[in-house]
């Protein structure tokens, strides 16, 4: 037994719990998750150097361009995050403590701050295109489109697994392993909310 | 005991993960030592008549190293085959394990391409039209990476039957799909290419280029290495 894998030993040992016993483990969700999360951070570390390389580079050019940008829109994008990780992370913290609860209203309010910050995005766009900016004017939009639309992939993603997680919290009794796809996908969540606040610094602060 | 199947069914595995580790192998000599595609030889940026110049002076070592990128993407056959193999053990039926299977055949085909577009490119860039051999460059890259669909659809319906499977009954450990999602997310902005001539998203660029290429290979390192675990773990699990 001893020469078997020990994803094999570690997931044994998780079906074995309780569902009230799983925030004892060491890290919420899984292992897997937590690879992507870095991985995905590595990434992103790439494109912030690239960003940032442009500023130092491009300095006129990234300051006139900045400041064409609405700081506001940016805020509230900032505020519809961080709200919606708020919930998310509310959601996930009653189905651990009450695993026969329905506490999917939390995960309907995460899904409805990334919807409001998709169609703040899109208005945000649409504007700068309409106003004759796109992401051949500059070096500054074309990092600006290119890196926000990246990131809004990532907030499309996150809402498909907001909505599979309300399914999920909606169930009568939430086993262990739901409560790790639970942690598994609120992680991911965080995760987009984190890089928006890095790239939110990089655009509109700096 | 290990049965007769079990025996087989381990080296087939073996030979399937060094396909892909030669993969590898055949790609730095071919690609990168010798054939200029990483790091980039041409610029997406230039005029044809600098992609001439540019071929012309290592005309033989471009040649020699697109003989070695065919060998390198014929084997993606054999590497994608294993792991639908591997899924198909786990999966009461198999459709994602078919699917796998059209997607690596898919990708291979589109691989082979990248190869034979590359040696045309070398083949006589002398007579062609500088512009033709630019376009055989940027169709290089186009195929390898402007089809994010084809390689990022094959990581999903690698890591969706490894997310869906009993607890325990993972053909690979859970962790190898989440490494799957990710690299799908390194191989998007591949399709950044078509809109860009310079810059991190151009061709030669780091972000559509230089991440997805080494995600690819990393992958497909990964991806090997488990099928190798898998091919050394089976006496035990069939025990």
């Amino acid at each position: 037994m001893n020469h078997t894998s020990t994803n094999h030993q570690s997931s044994d040992a998780a079906a074995m719990l309780p569902a009230d016993t799983t925030s004892n483990t060491k890290i919420p969700g899984e292992l897997g998750i937590w690879l992507f999360v870095a991985g995905d951070l590595i990434v992103f570390a790439v494109f912030f150097v690239v960003i940032t390389l442009g500023h130092t580079t491009q300095n006129e050019i990234f300051v006139q361009s900045r400041a064409s940008l609405d700081l506001w829109i940016g805020v509230i994008n900032t505020l519809l995050l961080l709200t919606g990780s708020w919930f998310v992370a509310l959601g996930v913290e009653n189905c651990r403590r009450n695993p026969k609860g329905n506490f999917s209203r939390f995960f309907t309010l995460g899904i409805l701050s990334g919807v409001g910050f998709v169609a703040n995005k899109g208005f945000e766009w649409g504007s700068k295109i309409s106003a004759g900016i796109n992401p051949t004017t500059n070096d500054f939009y074309m990092y600006f489109f290119m890196f926000t639309g990246i990131h809004l992939l990532h907030v499309l993603i996150g809402i498909g697994i907001l909505l599979m997680l309300r399914g999920v919290s909606k169930k009568p009794e939430l086993s262990a392993r739901n409560i790790r796809t639970l942690e598994s996908g609120a992680t991911f969540w965080h995760l987009v909310d984190f890089l928006w606040i890095v790239l939110f610094a990089l655009f509109y602060l700096l | 005991m290990l049965t007769a199947a079990d025996q087989l069914y381990r080296k087939s595995m073996t030979f399937c993960a060094w396909s892909g580790f030669m993969a590898i192998i055949f790609f730095i000599i071919g690609g990168t030592i010798l054939g200029g595609m990483i790091p980039p030889l041409l610029n997406a940026g230039e005029p044809p008549a600098e992609f001439v110049r540019k071929v012309s002076e290592q005309l033989f070592e471009i040649r020699i190293g697109s003989i070695f990128m065919m060998i390198s993407f014929a084997l993606f056959g054999p590497f994608g085959a294993g792991i639908a193999a591997q899924t198909r053990r786990g999966e009461g039926n198999p459709a994602m394990s078919y699917v796998q299977l059209m997607f690596t055949a898919c990708g291979t085909m589109v691989a082979l391409l990248v190869a034979f577009t590359w040696a045309l490119m070398v083949f006589r860039p002398d007579v062609y039209h500088p512009s033709l051999v630019q376009f055989l460059a940027d169709f290089a890259y186009f195929l390898a990476v402007f089809s994010v669909p084809v390689f990022g659809g094959w990581c999903v319906v690698i890591a969706m039957p490894i997310l869906m499977a009993e607890e325990g009954k993972e053909p690979f450990p859970r962790w190898i799909a989440y490494v799957n999602l990710w690299a799908v997310v390194l191989f998007a902005p591949g399709q950044m290419v078509l809109f860009f001539k310079d810059g991190p998203f151009s061709w030669h660029g780091i972000v559509a280029m230089w991440i997805p290429f080494i995600a690819f290979f990393l992958w497909i390192l990964i991806m090997s290495l488990a099928m190798l675990k898998v091919a050394k773990q089976e006496p035990e699990q069939a025990a």
